[in-house]
């Protein structure tokens, strides 16, 4: 150190400051959309705490301007009769699944948008309506939609619905997340309306661990996983019930993600534009072979 | 990273920052692992662990100790509903055959029993998610029970709508009557059991009840909610050891050995303390409740047959004996008891120790009176 010159002082100052500053340089504030964000939100959804009140679905209907029945309406219980699909008139339905025991109570479960992390959706949109946002919801955007529906063949949970009815500008309806009311710091509308707090709002990783404590504590209570941890590359909506998923109708999903096919096989196939420059170079050859045939044929006359 | 440390520096302030704990409640006996993650917890560092936890504390209070009623108007968000009047001692009173207190009030720090808003914060929108916020806390609770008696989950049987408040049956605010009705206990209730030496077993309810004063609690302390209000949804009977089955017996009799005090292979009659334990009581102590002789609660066993256990030693001076009906002469009036009496009962005396050829009750040493 005392032999050390004062340039060479200067120089490994430099060096170090910009070490530094480089380390503790914060990352970017808006995650481009293609990465995840560590703070986005997911709802778990405990559906053994759930009493089919249906209450979210009154709540989801008023939010997004949908036309409704009046809120009494919603305690009649013979909709259960039928299992239900969210559908372009109401973005979320509540399903019954009858006791399997004469002690044990009915499961109800909420269906709506799983807001996947990998969403097939936004993959398979062609001209980029779909977005998946950095506090974890999966918007479109309407003015962008040209009704090709590819987003509903995408999804693994079927989730988005077309307004078929419609002759004019019809559109793709699905679940937000409420995005225009988290925007603004409000929780999303079935979150709020929830008697039972069913639905708890919060970071996805929090949910997860909270999913998997509950879990531990109340083995008894529980089947023993979190729908949505792992399913098609996770979801921003987790659930938890007392049976096997399976038998509450939950789509049967590997782990992968769902746009991965399709992906890959778009991706491979158009991979540096080799199939438009096949086809240039197959019409080429199809043009100068008819060429050459054409003036052998003038040669021949 | 940082957020996950804030959440966890903000998880055990909002619980601390809730509720009242007793000054003193470390030298109280209690682990102190139960609620703090750390060795030795500071103010500044309660290391308190966040709800649900593993173990809770528990701590039981009279019903009657409680509040009536509670009105809970504290979750303003509602506008559809009136405030909840909540008829806390009947469920209190009720809950004391369900396990108390703790039926509900699942986690309480040593000191008095604890409201729900204590821990459970007002407001949905919040940053500790691991416990239900109040609203979310309070229908979880109503509704386990009455979901699973009633099978009914609409609003109105516990609110009343905005302007159109009236009296729900149940709840009285003038908290004059005892708000549960009376609740009538069957008589007797006989057992088929499988036990080849006895298979009935005849069980005197109402006997047991009121010969032994015996509170419900006593002996129902862990029932769910159903057993009483949806008869017919209680689990059919499953295949119980044979200490289940006798668990409630067990706590007074001697379920071990001495079958057949309960089994029998016709319907046994009531309790009878002469033959089952040799002491008549319907001579002089007929009027006497249980426990003038029986002092300690709920326990029968342990008193011998003697008199002194209550009367202490009797001499010629202290005992009249006009009250057994005769009035001894005098020339039995000043012997010590034992003289005639052999045993600890003072029944039958002896009179062949002095006199040859008179016997009792051919011969009496007094006079009988009435």
């Amino acid at each position: 150190m005392a032999n050390q010159s004062r340039r060479d002082f200067l120089k490994t100052s430099a060096l170090l400051g910009a070490g530094i500053t480089g380390l503790t340089s914060k990352p970017v504030k808006a995650a481009p959309k293609n990465i995840l964000d560590e703070n986005r939100m997911g709802v778990l959804v405990d559906t053994t705490v759930c009493i089919g009140c249906r209450k979210c679905e009154w709540a989801c209907k008023t939010a997004h301007n949908l036309p409704t029945q009046p809120l009494e309406s919603y305690d009649d219980r013979s909709v259960f009769i039928n299992m239900r699909r969210p559908d372009d008139k109401s973005l979320t339905v509540v399903n019954e699944y009858p006791a399997q025991e004469s002690n044990s109570f009915p499961v109800n479960v909420k269906v709506q948008c799983m807001h996947c992390d990998k969403p097939a959706c936004v993959s398979a949109c062609i001209v980029g309506a779909f977005s998946k946002e950095e506090n974890g919801s999966v918007i479109w955007d309407g003015d962008k939609c040209i009704g090709c529906r590819y987003c509903m063949v995408a999804c693994p949970f079927q989730v988005p619905a077309f307004e078929f009815e419609k002759a004019l500008q019809p559109e793709i309806r699905k679940c937000d997340f409420c995005f225009e009311r988290t925007k603004i710091g409000k929780l999303p509308a079935c979150v709020e309306i929830c008697p039972m707090e069913v639905l708890t709002y919060g970071r996805r990783e929090d949910l997860v661990e909270l999913a998997h404590h509950k879990i531990s504590l109340y083995p008894e209570k529980y089947y023993n996983h979190v729908f949505g941890e792992y399913e098609v590359g996770g979801t921003s909506w987790l659930y938890l019930a007392s049976r096997d998923f399976s038998e509450l109708q939950f789509p049967k999903l590997g782990n992968s993600p769902a746009p991965g096919v399709s992906e890959a096989i778009q991706h491979g196939i158009f991979a540096y534009f080799i199939p438009p420059i096949a086809l240039y170079a197959l019409l080429g050859g199809v043009m100068w072979l008819n060429k050459n045939r054409k003036s052998g044929e003038e040669e021949q006359l | 990273m940082k957020i996950k440390i804030l959440y966890w520096f903000l998880i055990p302030l909002s619980i601390f920052g809730q509720t009242k704990i007793d000054k003193n409640h470390s030298s109280q006996n209690i682990k102190c692992s139960t609620c703090h993650s750390c060795e030795i917890p500071t103010k500044e560092n309660p290391c308190i662990k966040p709800c649900p936890r593993e173990s809770m504390i528990r701590i039981d209070q009279k019903a009657e100790d409680a509040p009536r009623i509670l009105t809970i108007d504290r979750i303003k968000e509602t506008d559809i509903y009136a405030p909840v009047k909540f008829s806390h001692l009947a469920h209190a009173e009720m809950s004391d055959l369900a396990g108390g207190c703790r039926t509900c009030h699942h986690y309480n720090p040593p000191g008095n029993v604890i409201g729900c808003s204590e821990c459970h914060a007002t407001q949905r929108q919040r940053t500790d998610i691991n416990k239900p916020d109040l609203k979310g806390a309070y229908h979880q609770q109503c509704m386990n029970c009455h979901r699973a008696w009633s099978g009914n989950t609409d609003c109105i049987s516990c609110h009343e709508i905005k302007g159109k408040e009236k009296v729900i049956a149940s709840v009285t605010s003038d908290g004059k009557k005892r708000i549960h009705p009376e609740i009538k206990t069957p008589d007797k209730i006989k057992f088929d059991t499988n036990i080849k030496h006895g298979k009935q077993v005849t069980f005197y309810h109402a006997e047991h009840n009121e010969l032994f004063g015996l509170e419900c609690s006593d002996c129902h302390s862990n029932e769910s909610c159903v057993k009483c209000h949806a008869v017919e949804k209680v689990k059919s009977p499953k295949k119980l050891s044979s200490k289940e089955k006798h668990k409630k017996c067990s706590s007074c009799h001697n379920t071990e050995s001495n079958c057949s005090s309960c089994h029998s292979n016709f319907e046994k009659g009531g309790f009878n303390h002469a033959v089952v334990t040799g002491f008549d009581l319907t001579k002089y102590h007929g009027k006497l409740n249980c426990s003038r002789c029986h002092t300690t609660k709920s326990q029968f066993k342990g008193l011998k047959n003697e008199c002194k256990n209550c009367h202490g030693e009797w001499t010629w001076e202290n005992f009249n004996h006009k009250i057994t009906g005769l009035v001894l002469d005098d020339t039995h009036g000043e012997f010590e008891c034992e003289n005639c009496h052999k045993e600890a009962t003072y029944t039958k005396p002896e009179c062949s120790d002095c006199h040859e050829d008179k016997s009792y009750p051919k011969d009496l040493p007094g006079k009988k009176v009435k």
